[in-house]
């Protein structure tokens, strides 16, 4: 993974200093409130409903053992011993106070970690695939296209106040785990005219109160003019992205207004003007990064691995959970692990302090002492051999993360909702909770196979409700909370938008109506079919009716 | 109001200024410095040229640079003006006039701007700040070097941190 050198080490530590400055000044009365605003949520400070909340980068997913083990000491010294992994590949902590957030930053900056542009209206932490590096169907290892996004976006002097937050997405693969056609920009490797790698450019996605599933804007960039194309788009942006409104300042209103022709020919002429001056990254530099990214001293191991057939066959639980939770390596004898953060009744993404250090154990005995955190709330082992999944398996037991239930219908992507959050509208854990209970037998979920359900407690859908399978928006009634059901979402290559069915259930009644739809799925499916394929193909009506029990 | 210089690794300190924004309908005295908001001088820039011993423009952030672009040879001075400090279109607007069309005199900016902003303004082409009184100078004498590395280029003369990478200088 990447290591900084001098200079990055050195802006962080510049940052540290520069927000303990700002922090000082506010709390003595020179920054009022709505100039500090925009300060600290550069930093990621927010203030929530109870407390201050931090966000930390965890850029393009990857974290170390060591980084690990500072984010629980952090967890366990400024916070309530625990911390909750976003749908952006950050952390939150949710009991920070003022006072203590420079100390935080500085004990981030110790490991390389900071909260920069986590937050703000500003190019926010660049997400990537979680399975970088190690799925066997990628082209390019995404890190490091989104390293050079996260350095030349870092106190960009001319982007760190555009009309609202931007979001970039990167994936290596034609296969999209990283949602980016839900992204500001959504960039994806491929391969060009005469096989060399390059990028499709997206812009224009997202979800919030107009979800947009973003066009592509250029089917084919050479990958060293990266940064004066997507400078090109900031630019126009930045420019003639409105701001009279905040709910129509996102790119994706510009592109809509405009229409994406019209957004993309204003795109090409200003790149024309920009590509040759400088902007694009030496080939050199580029050379560098990417050394930080090749791949660890893998063994030579001949598949299949007896140790692993065995066990597999000795227990059945086992096994199951290397059915869902356990992914093909790009390299023989090795797997990828996905801890699931969603035990049934649990809080999808948290973590308490102890459950993050033995992570970090984990990954230090088995994974080259990486990990990655996954948008759909889960930490990933990426280089685990096949012969210590057992003890992989195990070891997670002990802490609780055990569950074999990754991609299934336990799986929540949840946002966190009235219980924290002062935008949101309803609660969003409670429904989770109440729904991975409902379906916590391992091999009823298993039987219902792969199906996204995600969560939101208010409309700027941080849940990615949108993009749910089955997605829940939670929304306030007279002073009653209400659940309303979308269906059909995706989030993947196939990118679309769920289909509101009808008005909003009561949260007891809710549940009752995920399990009436799953039950319709189950009798109504061909052998073989996943849940979305039959939705795409049986339409909403049968869904609809037996959700509102008229079936 | 007071005007500070703004330079790479210079305190920003007050200086004399001769500059007087022209009240709406208010005549330029001959051999004055004046500046006047840009709808004045699309309809006037021949008499003020002529008139004015410097001319300056004010822009806001809905104006469009490329409209002034003709003029800029003739321009000493362009004022950013700030309605509100998040107005980030002032930054590409700068950094256009000094890129693409090639102002050389003085970008100023005034308006609702904080300290912590002058690095993005200085690194945007401005080089001078105008200010009120409640302006907290000995803040921005400090946030301005808040920052000795930075990794883009930009109108600042510092080395970026790819060129001294690419000298060798990382390690």
């Amino acid at each position: 993974m990447y290591i900084y050198d001098k200079f990055d080490q050195t802006i962080v530590r510049e940052r540290v200093a520069a927000f303990r400055d700002q922090v000082a000044r506010r709390l003595a009365g020179e920054l009022d409130e709505d100039h500090f605003r925009p300060l600290r949520l550069m930093n990621g400070l927010y203030l929530q409903l109870h407390a201050y909340m931090l966000r930390v980068a965890i850029p393009y997913g990857t974290l170390s053992s060591a980084q690990l083990r500072r984010l629980a000491y952090i967890a366990r010294k400024y916070d309530r011993g625990y911390g909750h992994f976003t749908t952006r590949q950050n952390i939150q902590y949710n009991w920070i106070k003022l006072e203590e957030a420079p100390d935080i930053l500085s004990d981030l900056a110790d490991v390389q970690m900071h909260g920069i542009q986590t937050s703000g209206n500003c190019i926010r932490n660049v997400t990537a695939d979680h399975f970088s590096g190690v799925a066997g169907d990628e082209i390019d290892d995404p890190r490091v296209t989104s390293e050079i996004l996260r350095q030349w976006s870092t106190f960009h002097p001319e982007f760190s106040f555009l009309p609202r937050k931007f979001k970039i997405a990167v994936t290596g693969a034609a296969h999209d785990r990283a949602a980016i056609k839900f992204h500001d920009i959504g960039i994806q490797v491929v391969r060009g005219p005469d096989g060399e790698v390059g990028y499709a450019i997206y812009a224009g996605g997202g979800m919030g109160r107009t979800p947009v599933v973003a066009p592509l804007i250029r089917g084919y960039l050479p990958k060293a003019e990266l940064l004066s194309y997507v400078e090109a788009i900031l630019r126009v942006y930045n420019r003639y992205g409105r701001r009279d409104n905040i709910y129509k300042a996102r790119i994706k209103i510009l592109v809509r207004e405009i229409g994406a022709a019209e957004f993309t020919r204003q795109v090409e002429e200003e790149w024309k003007l920009i590509r040759t001056t400088g902007v694009n990254l030496p080939a050199a530099e580029e050379a560098r990064i990417r050394r930080f990214f090749a791949p660890p001293p893998y063994d030579t191991i001949a598949e299949p691995v007896a140790s692993l057939t065995q066990a597999k066959a000795a227990s059945p639980a086992f096994a199951r959970w290397i059915e869902t939770n356990v992914h093909t390596h790009k390299v023989p004898g090795y797997a990828i692990v996905t801890i699931s953060l969603k035990p049934p009744g649990g809080i999808p993404g948290d973590a308490s302090a102890e459950q993050m250090e033995a992570i970090a154990d984990l990954a230090d005995r088995y994974s080259f002492a990486e990990i990655r955190v996954s948008h759909i709330q889960n930490l990933i082992l990426p280089n685990v051999k096949q012969a210590d999944l057992f003890a992989i398996w195990q070891a997670l037991g002990k802490i609780g993360f055990a569950d074999a239930n990754a991609g299934l219908i336990g799986d929540i992507i949840a946002c966190p909702g009235l219980d924290y959050c002062a935008l949101a509208n309803a609660r969003s854990i409670p429904i989770s909770q109440a729904i991975s209970e409902r379906f916590a037998d391992p091999a009823r979920s298993a039987e219902i196979g792969p199906l996204q359900i995600k969560i939101s407690g208010c409309i700027n859908a941080c849940g990615h409700h949108h993009a749910g399978h089955i997605g829940i928006l939670g929304v306030d009634r007279a002073g009653e909370e209400l659940y309303q059901i979308t269906l059909g979402g995706a989030a993947d290559q196939t990118a679309e938008i769920g289909a509101l069915i009808g008005p909003g259930f009561k949260s007891a009644d809710a549940v009752d109506a995920i399990e009436r739809i799953v039950d319709t799925y189950l009798k109504l499916r061909q052998p073989g079919e996943e849940f979305l394929v039959a939705y795409r193909r049986l339409g909403q009506a049968p869904f609809k009716e037996a959700a509102y029990g008229r079936a | 109001m007071a005007v500070l210089n703004l330079a790479p690794g210079e305190t920003p300190v007050a200086r004399p200024d001769p500059w007087v924004l022209l009240a709406d309908g208010e005549a330029p005295t001959v051999g004055a410095h004046v500046i006047v908001p840009f709808a004045r001088f699309k309809v006037e820039h021949n008499e003020l040229l002529a008139k004015a011993a410097a001319v300056g423009v004010a822009i806001g952030g809905a104006d469009v640079v490329e409209e002034l672009a003709p003029w800029v040879a003739r321009l000493q001075l362009v004022l950013l003006q700030f309605g509100v400090f998040k107005d980030g279109r002032l930054f590409t607007s700068a950094r256009l006039l000094r890129e693409r069309f090639g102002f050389r005199g003085d970008l100023r900016a005034t308006g609702d701007f904080i300290p912590d902003q002058a690095v993005f303004l200085l690194r945007s082409g401005v080089t001078s700040l105008e200010v009120g009184e409640a302006f907290p100078v000995e803040t921005l004498a400090r946030v301005v070097r808040a920052y000795s590395v930075r990794y883009q280029r930009a109108l600042d003369p510092q080395p970026v941190i790819i060129d001294q990478r690419l000298q060798g200088n990382g390690a």
